[in-house]
Protein backbone atom coordinates (compact mmCIF):
# COMPACT_ATOMS: atom_id res chain seq x y z
CA UNK A 1 0.00 0.00 0.00
CA UNK A 2 0.85 3.59 0.30
CA UNK A 3 3.48 5.03 2.65
CA UNK A 4 1.30 7.91 3.78
CA UNK A 5 0.22 7.86 7.40
CA UNK A 6 -3.16 9.37 6.65
CA UNK A 7 -4.66 9.49 3.21
CA UNK A 8 -7.91 10.58 1.63
CA UNK A 9 -8.43 9.03 -1.75
CA UNK A 10 -10.86 10.71 -4.17
CA UNK A 11 -13.18 11.57 -1.29
CA UNK A 12 -16.57 13.08 -2.04
CA UNK A 13 -19.16 14.22 0.45
CA UNK A 14 -22.51 15.95 0.13
CA UNK A 15 -24.95 17.38 2.62
CA UNK A 16 -28.54 17.63 1.45
CA UNK A 17 -27.50 17.59 -2.18
CA UNK A 18 -24.78 20.18 -1.67
CA UNK A 19 -21.40 18.84 -2.74
CA UNK A 20 -18.93 19.88 -0.05
CA UNK A 21 -16.02 17.68 -1.13
CA UNK A 22 -15.53 16.86 -4.82
CA UNK A 23 -13.06 14.05 -5.16
CA UNK A 24 -10.36 15.25 -2.78
CA UNK A 25 -7.09 13.35 -2.68
CA UNK A 26 -4.86 14.28 0.19
CA UNK A 27 -2.11 12.64 2.14
CA UNK A 28 0.19 13.37 5.00
CA UNK A 29 3.35 11.40 5.74
CA UNK A 30 4.73 10.61 9.16
CA UNK A 31 6.14 13.72 10.78
CA UNK A 32 4.75 16.12 8.22
CA UNK A 33 2.70 19.19 9.06
CA UNK A 34 0.16 20.17 6.44
CA UNK A 35 -1.70 23.43 6.70
CA UNK A 36 -4.97 23.84 4.83
CA UNK A 37 -6.32 27.28 4.00
CA UNK A 38 -9.27 28.41 1.95
CA UNK A 39 -12.47 30.44 2.13
CA UNK A 40 -15.33 29.34 4.35
CA UNK A 41 -17.47 26.70 2.72
CA UNK A 42 -14.53 25.36 0.74
CA UNK A 43 -14.71 22.01 2.54
CA UNK A 44 -11.70 22.29 4.89
CA UNK A 45 -13.54 21.33 8.04
CA UNK A 46 -15.44 18.58 6.30
CA UNK A 47 -12.21 17.09 4.99
CA UNK A 48 -10.83 17.14 8.52
CA UNK A 49 -13.93 15.46 9.92
CA UNK A 50 -13.72 12.76 7.27
CA UNK A 51 -10.06 12.20 8.18
CA UNK A 52 -11.05 12.00 11.86
CA UNK A 53 -13.65 9.36 10.86
CA UNK A 54 -16.40 11.53 12.33
CA UNK A 55 -18.24 11.71 9.01
CA UNK A 56 -18.78 8.83 6.60
CA UNK A 57 -17.58 9.54 3.07
CA UNK A 58 -20.00 9.24 0.15
CA UNK A 59 -17.32 8.12 -2.29
CA UNK A 60 -13.61 7.44 -2.07
CA UNK A 61 -11.75 6.10 0.93
CA UNK A 62 -9.71 7.06 3.98
CA UNK A 63 -6.53 5.14 4.81
CA UNK A 64 -4.79 5.24 8.17
CA UNK A 65 -1.34 3.70 8.29
CA UNK A 66 -2.10 1.81 5.10
CA UNK A 67 -5.40 0.36 6.35
CA UNK A 68 -8.65 1.33 4.77
CA UNK A 69 -10.69 2.78 7.64
CA UNK A 70 -13.65 4.30 5.84
CA UNK A 71 -16.82 2.30 5.34
CA UNK A 72 -16.23 0.24 8.47
CA UNK A 73 -18.91 -0.58 11.01
CA UNK A 74 -19.39 1.87 13.86
CA UNK A 75 -17.75 -0.52 16.34
CA UNK A 76 -14.53 -0.76 14.30
CA UNK A 77 -14.54 2.94 13.53
CA UNK A 78 -14.62 3.71 17.24
CA UNK A 79 -11.24 2.15 17.90
CA UNK A 80 -9.66 3.82 14.87
CA UNK A 81 -10.95 7.24 15.96
CA UNK A 82 -8.84 7.10 19.08
CA UNK A 83 -5.74 6.85 16.87
CA UNK A 84 -6.38 10.27 15.38
CA UNK A 85 -6.49 13.29 17.69
CA UNK A 86 -8.92 16.08 16.90
CA UNK A 87 -8.91 19.65 18.17
CA UNK A 88 -11.97 21.80 17.51
CA UNK A 89 -12.44 25.48 16.86
CA UNK A 90 -14.70 25.86 19.89
CA UNK A 91 -12.59 23.56 22.14
CA UNK A 92 -15.58 21.34 23.00
CA UNK A 93 -14.25 20.52 26.44
CA UNK A 94 -16.65 18.43 28.47
CA UNK A 95 -18.41 21.02 30.60
CA UNK A 96 -19.20 18.58 33.38
CA UNK A 97 -15.59 17.61 34.00
CA UNK A 98 -12.53 19.36 35.35
CA UNK A 99 -9.53 19.88 33.09
CA UNK A 100 -8.02 16.74 34.56
CA UNK A 101 -11.29 14.85 34.07
CA UNK A 102 -11.36 15.90 30.43
CA UNK A 103 -7.89 14.55 29.82
CA UNK A 104 -8.50 11.37 31.82
CA UNK A 105 -11.90 10.23 30.62
CA UNK A 106 -10.90 8.50 27.38
CA UNK A 107 -7.86 6.93 29.02
CA UNK A 108 -10.26 5.26 31.42
CA UNK A 109 -13.11 4.46 29.02
CA UNK A 110 -11.28 3.80 25.77
CA UNK A 111 -7.78 2.75 26.82
CA UNK A 112 -9.08 1.04 29.95
CA UNK A 113 -6.24 2.30 32.14
CA UNK A 114 -6.56 1.98 35.91
CA UNK A 115 -7.51 5.22 37.61
CA UNK A 116 -4.14 5.94 39.15
CA UNK A 117 -2.25 5.43 35.92
CA UNK A 118 -4.76 7.46 33.91
CA UNK A 119 -4.47 10.28 36.42
CA UNK A 120 -0.69 10.33 36.33
CA UNK A 121 -0.58 10.33 32.55
CA UNK A 122 -3.25 13.02 32.34
CA UNK A 123 -1.32 15.23 34.77
CA UNK A 124 1.82 14.70 32.73
CA UNK A 125 0.08 15.91 29.58
CA UNK A 126 -1.55 18.85 31.33
CA UNK A 127 1.95 19.86 32.43
CA UNK A 128 3.11 19.53 28.83
CA UNK A 129 0.67 22.21 27.73
CA UNK A 130 1.66 24.34 30.73
CA UNK A 131 -1.47 23.77 32.80
CA UNK A 132 -0.23 21.55 35.61
CA UNK A 133 -1.89 23.84 38.14
CA UNK A 134 -5.30 23.94 36.42
CA UNK A 135 -6.26 20.30 36.77
CA UNK A 136 -9.11 21.02 39.15
CA UNK A 137 -10.60 23.90 37.18
CA UNK A 138 -13.77 23.47 35.18
CA UNK A 139 -13.79 24.64 31.56
CA UNK A 140 -15.88 27.71 32.25
CA UNK A 141 -13.27 28.92 34.73
CA UNK A 142 -10.50 28.81 32.12
CA UNK A 143 -9.62 31.33 29.43
CA UNK A 144 -10.15 30.33 25.81
CA UNK A 145 -6.44 29.75 25.34
CA UNK A 146 -6.28 27.55 28.41
CA UNK A 147 -9.34 25.61 27.28
CA UNK A 148 -7.80 24.97 23.90
CA UNK A 149 -4.58 23.78 25.49
CA UNK A 150 -6.55 21.36 27.67
CA UNK A 151 -8.29 20.17 24.49
CA UNK A 152 -4.90 19.56 22.89
CA UNK A 153 -3.75 17.63 25.96
CA UNK A 154 -6.97 15.61 25.88
CA UNK A 155 -6.24 14.54 22.30
CA UNK A 156 -2.49 14.03 22.81
CA UNK A 157 -2.85 11.86 25.88
CA UNK A 158 -4.29 9.12 23.66
CA UNK A 159 -0.94 9.03 21.85
CA UNK A 160 -2.56 9.45 18.44
CA UNK A 161 -0.72 8.72 15.21
CA UNK A 162 -1.77 12.11 13.86
CA UNK A 163 -3.31 15.29 15.19
CA UNK A 164 -5.97 17.26 13.32
CA UNK A 165 -6.66 20.89 14.17
CA UNK A 166 -9.82 22.60 12.93
CA UNK A 167 -9.18 26.36 13.10
CA UNK A 168 -7.79 25.99 16.62
CA UNK A 169 -7.18 29.68 17.20
CA UNK A 170 -10.00 31.40 15.36
CA UNK A 171 -12.34 31.47 18.37
CA UNK A 172 -9.64 33.04 20.56
CA UNK A 173 -8.94 36.61 21.54
CA UNK A 174 -5.79 37.80 19.80
CA UNK A 175 -3.67 37.86 22.92
CA UNK A 176 -4.47 34.18 23.57
CA UNK A 177 -3.55 32.88 20.12
CA UNK A 178 0.17 32.76 20.82
CA UNK A 179 0.01 30.31 23.74
CA UNK A 180 -1.90 27.81 21.61
CA UNK A 181 0.39 28.22 18.60
CA UNK A 182 3.41 27.73 20.88
CA UNK A 183 2.06 24.37 21.98
CA UNK A 184 1.38 23.40 18.37
CA UNK A 185 4.84 24.47 17.21
CA UNK A 186 6.35 22.43 20.02
CA UNK A 187 4.40 19.40 18.79
CA UNK A 188 5.55 19.94 15.23
CA UNK A 189 9.18 20.12 16.36
CA UNK A 190 8.76 16.84 18.21
CA UNK A 191 7.78 15.24 14.93
CA UNK A 192 4.02 14.92 15.40
CA UNK A 193 2.12 14.34 12.19
CA UNK A 194 -0.34 17.21 11.91
CA UNK A 195 -3.06 18.51 9.64
CA UNK A 196 -4.02 22.06 10.51
CA UNK A 197 -6.85 24.11 9.11
CA UNK A 198 -5.80 27.63 9.97
CA UNK A 199 -5.34 31.10 8.62
CA UNK A 200 -2.36 31.79 10.86
CA UNK A 201 -0.05 32.30 7.92
CA UNK A 202 3.03 32.97 9.99
CA UNK A 203 2.52 29.69 11.78
CA UNK A 204 2.12 28.00 8.40
CA UNK A 205 5.30 29.61 7.13
CA UNK A 206 7.28 28.41 10.16
CA UNK A 207 6.16 24.85 10.59
CA UNK A 208 4.30 23.62 7.52
CA UNK A 209 5.83 20.97 5.29
CA UNK A 210 3.40 22.20 2.71
CA UNK A 211 0.38 24.43 2.45
CA UNK A 212 -2.81 23.51 0.65
CA UNK A 213 -5.39 25.81 -0.82
CA UNK A 214 -8.98 24.55 -0.94
CA UNK A 215 -11.78 26.07 -2.93
CA UNK A 216 -15.25 24.75 -3.72
CA UNK A 217 -14.61 21.27 -2.42
CA UNK A 218 -11.28 20.75 -4.16
CA UNK A 219 -7.61 21.15 -3.32
CA UNK A 220 -6.49 23.54 -6.01
CA UNK A 221 -2.89 23.91 -5.00
CA UNK A 222 -0.28 22.39 -2.71
CA UNK A 223 3.26 23.63 -2.33
CA UNK A 224 5.98 24.27 0.28
CA UNK A 225 5.53 27.53 2.21
CA UNK A 226 8.22 29.58 0.40
CA UNK A 227 6.75 28.84 -2.96
CA UNK A 228 3.17 29.06 -1.76
CA UNK A 229 3.59 32.59 -0.50
CA UNK A 230 6.05 33.95 -3.05
CA UNK A 231 4.72 32.38 -6.20
CA UNK A 232 1.24 30.91 -5.83
CA UNK A 233 0.15 29.06 -8.94
CA UNK A 234 -3.47 30.05 -8.88
CA UNK A 235 -5.05 33.42 -9.23
CA UNK A 236 -7.63 32.27 -6.65
CA UNK A 237 -4.86 31.61 -4.10
CA UNK A 238 -3.29 34.99 -4.75
CA UNK A 239 -6.57 36.78 -4.21
CA UNK A 240 -7.27 34.80 -1.03
CA UNK A 241 -3.82 35.50 0.39
CA UNK A 242 -4.20 39.20 -0.21
CA UNK A 243 -7.44 39.13 1.75
CA UNK A 244 -6.07 37.18 4.70
CA UNK A 245 -2.81 39.11 5.16
CA UNK B 1 -58.66 35.73 65.90
CA UNK B 2 -61.10 33.92 63.66
CA UNK B 3 -64.36 33.32 65.45
CA UNK B 4 -64.76 29.63 64.85
CA UNK B 5 -61.18 28.32 64.44
CA UNK B 6 -60.54 25.51 66.88
CA UNK B 7 -56.79 25.46 67.34
CA UNK B 8 -56.88 22.32 69.39
CA UNK B 9 -58.73 20.40 66.68
CA UNK B 10 -56.28 21.76 64.10
CA UNK B 11 -53.30 20.38 66.06
CA UNK B 12 -55.07 17.15 66.65
CA UNK B 13 -55.69 16.69 62.96
CA UNK B 14 -52.17 17.74 62.11
CA UNK B 15 -50.63 15.11 64.35
CA UNK B 16 -53.19 12.36 63.81
CA UNK B 17 -52.16 9.03 62.40
CA UNK B 18 -54.41 9.08 59.29
CA UNK B 19 -52.79 12.40 58.31
CA UNK B 20 -49.17 11.47 58.52
CA UNK B 21 -49.86 8.02 57.15
CA UNK B 22 -51.75 9.62 54.27
CA UNK B 23 -48.89 12.06 53.72
CA UNK B 24 -46.28 9.30 53.72
CA UNK B 25 -48.39 7.36 51.27
CA UNK B 26 -48.71 10.38 48.99
CA UNK B 27 -44.95 10.92 49.11
CA UNK B 28 -44.24 7.24 48.48
CA UNK B 29 -46.66 7.14 45.57
CA UNK B 30 -45.21 10.32 44.08
CA UNK B 31 -41.59 9.19 44.40
CA UNK B 32 -42.30 5.72 43.03
CA UNK B 33 -44.37 6.99 40.11
CA UNK B 34 -41.84 9.71 39.24
CA UNK B 35 -38.91 7.29 39.42
CA UNK B 36 -40.71 4.83 37.17
CA UNK B 37 -41.69 7.66 34.82
CA UNK B 38 -38.05 8.73 34.49
CA UNK B 39 -36.95 5.16 33.77
CA UNK B 40 -39.71 4.76 31.19
CA UNK B 41 -39.40 8.29 29.84
CA UNK B 42 -35.72 7.92 28.99
CA UNK B 43 -36.12 5.20 26.35
CA UNK B 44 -39.20 7.05 25.09
CA UNK B 45 -37.11 10.20 24.70
CA UNK B 46 -34.41 8.30 22.81
CA UNK B 47 -37.08 6.50 20.79
CA UNK B 48 -38.47 9.73 19.44
CA UNK B 49 -35.23 10.28 17.55
CA UNK B 50 -34.85 6.65 16.51
CA UNK B 51 -33.89 5.87 12.96
CA UNK B 52 -36.56 3.16 12.94
CA UNK B 53 -39.96 4.41 11.89
CA UNK B 54 -41.79 1.77 13.90
CA UNK B 55 -40.10 2.91 17.11
CA UNK B 56 -40.98 6.53 16.42
CA UNK B 57 -44.62 5.56 15.83
CA UNK B 58 -44.83 3.56 19.07
CA UNK B 59 -43.42 6.51 21.00
CA UNK B 60 -45.81 8.91 19.33
CA UNK B 61 -48.85 6.75 20.06
CA UNK B 62 -47.76 6.33 23.68
CA UNK B 63 -47.35 10.04 24.20
CA UNK B 64 -50.59 10.83 22.39
CA UNK B 65 -52.62 8.27 24.36
CA UNK B 66 -51.40 9.12 27.83
CA UNK B 67 -51.52 12.86 27.36
CA UNK B 68 -55.03 12.69 25.96
CA UNK B 69 -56.41 10.46 28.72
CA UNK B 70 -57.50 12.27 31.89
CA UNK B 71 -55.56 10.97 34.88
CA UNK B 72 -58.75 10.27 36.78
CA UNK B 73 -60.11 8.14 33.95
CA UNK B 74 -56.79 6.34 33.67
CA UNK B 75 -56.93 5.49 37.38
CA UNK B 76 -60.42 4.04 36.95
CA UNK B 77 -59.35 2.05 33.91
CA UNK B 78 -56.34 0.57 35.65
CA UNK B 79 -58.26 -0.24 38.84
CA UNK B 80 -61.70 -1.22 37.55
CA UNK B 81 -61.34 -2.19 33.91
CA UNK B 82 -58.18 -4.31 33.97
CA UNK B 83 -59.59 -6.86 36.48
CA UNK B 84 -62.67 -7.27 34.26
CA UNK B 85 -60.53 -7.99 31.22
CA UNK B 86 -57.85 -10.15 32.83
CA UNK B 87 -58.54 -12.29 35.89
CA UNK B 88 -54.92 -12.01 37.10
CA UNK B 89 -55.73 -8.50 38.25
CA UNK B 90 -58.39 -9.81 40.62
CA UNK B 91 -55.76 -11.45 42.85
CA UNK B 92 -54.92 -9.96 46.20
CA UNK B 93 -51.48 -8.70 45.10
CA UNK B 94 -53.20 -6.17 42.87
CA UNK B 95 -53.71 -3.46 45.47
CA UNK B 96 -55.18 -0.03 44.98
CA UNK B 97 -51.77 1.46 45.71
CA UNK B 98 -50.18 -0.63 42.95
CA UNK B 99 -52.94 0.36 40.54
CA UNK B 100 -52.46 4.04 41.40
CA UNK B 101 -48.71 3.66 40.93
CA UNK B 102 -49.15 2.08 37.50
CA UNK B 103 -51.64 4.69 36.31
CA UNK B 104 -49.60 7.67 37.53
CA UNK B 105 -46.30 6.26 36.26
CA UNK B 106 -47.64 5.51 32.78
CA UNK B 107 -49.22 8.93 32.60
CA UNK B 108 -46.19 10.79 33.94
CA UNK B 109 -43.77 8.95 31.62
CA UNK B 110 -45.36 10.70 28.64
CA UNK B 111 -44.47 14.07 30.19
CA UNK B 112 -41.04 13.04 31.45
CA UNK B 113 -40.16 11.81 27.97
CA UNK B 114 -40.71 15.34 26.65
CA UNK B 115 -38.65 16.88 29.44
CA UNK B 116 -35.80 14.42 29.03
CA UNK B 117 -35.81 14.91 25.27
CA UNK B 118 -35.55 18.67 25.71
CA UNK B 119 -32.69 18.10 28.16
CA UNK B 120 -30.79 15.84 25.77
CA UNK B 121 -31.29 18.27 22.89
CA UNK B 122 -30.03 21.17 24.98
CA UNK B 123 -26.54 19.66 25.25
CA UNK B 124 -24.18 21.25 22.73
CA UNK B 125 -23.64 18.79 19.83
CA UNK B 126 -19.93 19.66 20.01
CA UNK B 127 -19.77 17.72 23.28
CA UNK B 128 -20.87 14.53 21.60
CA UNK B 129 -18.58 15.17 18.65
CA UNK B 130 -15.54 15.59 20.90
CA UNK B 131 -16.43 12.43 22.77
CA UNK B 132 -16.77 10.41 19.58
CA UNK B 133 -13.50 11.84 18.28
CA UNK B 134 -11.76 10.37 21.35
CA UNK B 135 -13.06 6.93 20.43
CA UNK B 136 -15.76 6.78 23.10
CA UNK B 137 -18.65 4.47 22.31
CA UNK B 138 -22.18 5.76 21.99
CA UNK B 139 -23.32 4.67 25.43
CA UNK B 140 -20.09 5.94 27.01
CA UNK B 141 -20.72 9.31 25.41
CA UNK B 142 -24.26 9.31 26.76
CA UNK B 143 -23.30 8.23 30.25
CA UNK B 144 -20.19 10.35 30.75
CA UNK B 145 -20.96 13.48 28.80
CA UNK B 146 -24.50 13.94 27.56
CA UNK B 147 -26.64 12.64 30.43
CA UNK B 148 -24.85 14.53 33.24
CA UNK B 149 -25.22 17.77 31.30
CA UNK B 150 -28.84 17.03 30.43
CA UNK B 151 -29.63 16.36 34.09
CA UNK B 152 -28.81 19.95 34.97
CA UNK B 153 -31.44 21.11 32.49
CA UNK B 154 -33.96 18.47 33.48
CA UNK B 155 -33.93 19.05 37.27
CA UNK B 156 -36.15 22.17 37.49
CA UNK B 157 -39.01 20.90 35.27
CA UNK B 158 -38.79 17.53 37.02
CA UNK B 159 -39.29 19.36 40.32
CA UNK B 160 -42.47 20.81 38.84
CA UNK B 161 -43.57 17.35 37.80
CA UNK B 162 -43.00 16.12 41.35
CA UNK B 163 -45.32 18.81 42.65
CA UNK B 164 -47.94 18.06 40.02
CA UNK B 165 -47.78 14.35 40.79
CA UNK B 166 -48.02 14.96 44.52
CA UNK B 167 -51.28 16.79 43.93
CA UNK B 168 -52.48 14.14 41.50
CA UNK B 169 -52.10 11.46 44.17
CA UNK B 170 -55.24 12.91 45.77
CA UNK B 171 -57.13 11.56 42.75
CA UNK B 172 -56.19 8.08 43.92
CA UNK B 173 -58.79 8.51 46.65
CA UNK B 174 -61.41 7.47 44.07
CA UNK B 175 -59.88 4.01 43.93
CA UNK B 176 -59.77 3.81 47.72
CA UNK B 177 -56.13 4.74 48.24
CA UNK B 178 -55.98 6.36 51.66
CA UNK B 179 -53.76 9.30 50.94
CA UNK B 180 -53.61 12.64 52.70
CA UNK B 181 -56.68 14.30 51.20
CA UNK B 182 -58.84 11.25 51.89
CA UNK B 183 -57.83 11.47 55.53
CA UNK B 184 -58.82 15.14 55.60
CA UNK B 185 -62.17 14.48 53.93
CA UNK B 186 -62.97 11.73 56.39
CA UNK B 187 -62.18 14.06 59.28
CA UNK B 188 -64.31 16.76 57.74
CA UNK B 189 -67.30 14.52 57.29
CA UNK B 190 -67.16 13.64 60.98
CA UNK B 191 -66.47 17.03 62.56
CA UNK B 192 -67.70 19.51 59.90
CA UNK B 193 -64.76 21.67 61.04
CA UNK B 194 -63.57 22.34 57.51
CA UNK B 195 -61.09 25.12 58.25
CA UNK B 196 -59.22 23.04 60.82
CA UNK B 197 -59.02 19.73 59.00
CA UNK B 198 -58.36 21.13 55.52
CA UNK B 199 -55.95 23.66 56.99
CA UNK B 200 -54.00 20.81 58.55
CA UNK B 201 -53.87 19.00 55.19
CA UNK B 202 -52.68 22.20 53.53
CA UNK B 203 -49.81 22.44 56.03
CA UNK B 204 -48.65 18.98 55.00
CA UNK B 205 -48.61 19.88 51.32
CA UNK B 206 -46.75 23.12 52.03
CA UNK B 207 -44.13 21.34 54.11
CA UNK B 208 -43.62 18.55 51.57
CA UNK B 209 -43.18 20.99 48.68
CA UNK B 210 -40.84 23.19 50.77
CA UNK B 211 -38.61 20.22 51.53
CA UNK B 212 -38.65 19.30 47.85
CA UNK B 213 -37.63 22.83 46.83
CA UNK B 214 -34.75 22.72 49.30
CA UNK B 215 -33.54 19.36 47.99
CA UNK B 216 -33.91 20.57 44.42
CA UNK B 217 -31.69 23.59 44.97
CA UNK B 218 -29.05 21.34 46.54
CA UNK B 219 -29.25 19.01 43.56
CA UNK B 220 -29.02 21.86 41.08
CA UNK B 221 -25.85 23.06 42.76
CA UNK B 222 -24.38 19.59 42.53
CA UNK B 223 -24.89 19.67 38.78
CA UNK B 224 -23.30 23.07 38.30
CA UNK B 225 -19.72 22.65 37.23
CA UNK B 226 -17.54 25.30 38.71
CA UNK B 227 -15.17 24.59 41.57
CA UNK B 228 -16.78 27.46 43.44
CA UNK B 229 -20.10 25.67 42.96
CA UNK B 230 -22.09 28.85 42.84
CA UNK B 231 -25.54 28.56 41.46
CA UNK B 232 -26.02 29.82 37.96
CA UNK B 233 -29.22 30.40 36.10
CA UNK B 234 -29.66 27.90 33.34
CA UNK B 235 -32.10 28.00 30.49
CA UNK B 236 -35.03 25.80 31.37
CA UNK B 237 -37.10 24.43 28.53
CA UNK B 238 -40.72 25.14 29.15
CA UNK B 239 -43.05 22.22 28.93
CA UNK B 240 -46.70 22.93 28.41
CA UNK B 241 -48.44 22.27 31.68
CA UNK B 242 -51.79 20.99 30.59
CA UNK B 243 -54.43 20.12 33.13
CA UNK B 244 -54.58 16.42 33.72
Amino acid sequence: MNAALLRADEVSKSYDGLEVLRGVTFEVDRGQVKVIIGPSGSGKSTLLRCLALLEPVDAGAIFLDGDRVSGLKERELTSHRSEVGMVFQRFNLFQNMTALGNVMVALRDVRRLPKKEARERALEFLARVGLADKGNSYPEELSGGQQQRVAIARALVMRPKAMLFDEPTSALDVELVREVLDVMEGLAREGMTMVVVSHELRFAQHVASSILMMDEGRIIEESPPEQFFSAPEHERTRRFLSLVE
Amino acid sequence: MLASFDTHLFWEALTSEPYWRGALLAIALTCAALAAAVLLGFPLALGRASRFRAVRIVVFVYSWFFRATPTLLLLLIVWDVLPQLWPVFTHSWYTAFLAAFIALALNEAAYMAEIIRAGLLSVDPGQELASRALGMKRWQTLRRVVIPQAIRIVIPPTGNEFITLLKLTSLASVISVHELLTAAQEQASVSFKFAEVYGAALVYYLVIVSVLMFLQSKLERRFTWTSRARGRAVAVPTVAHDAR
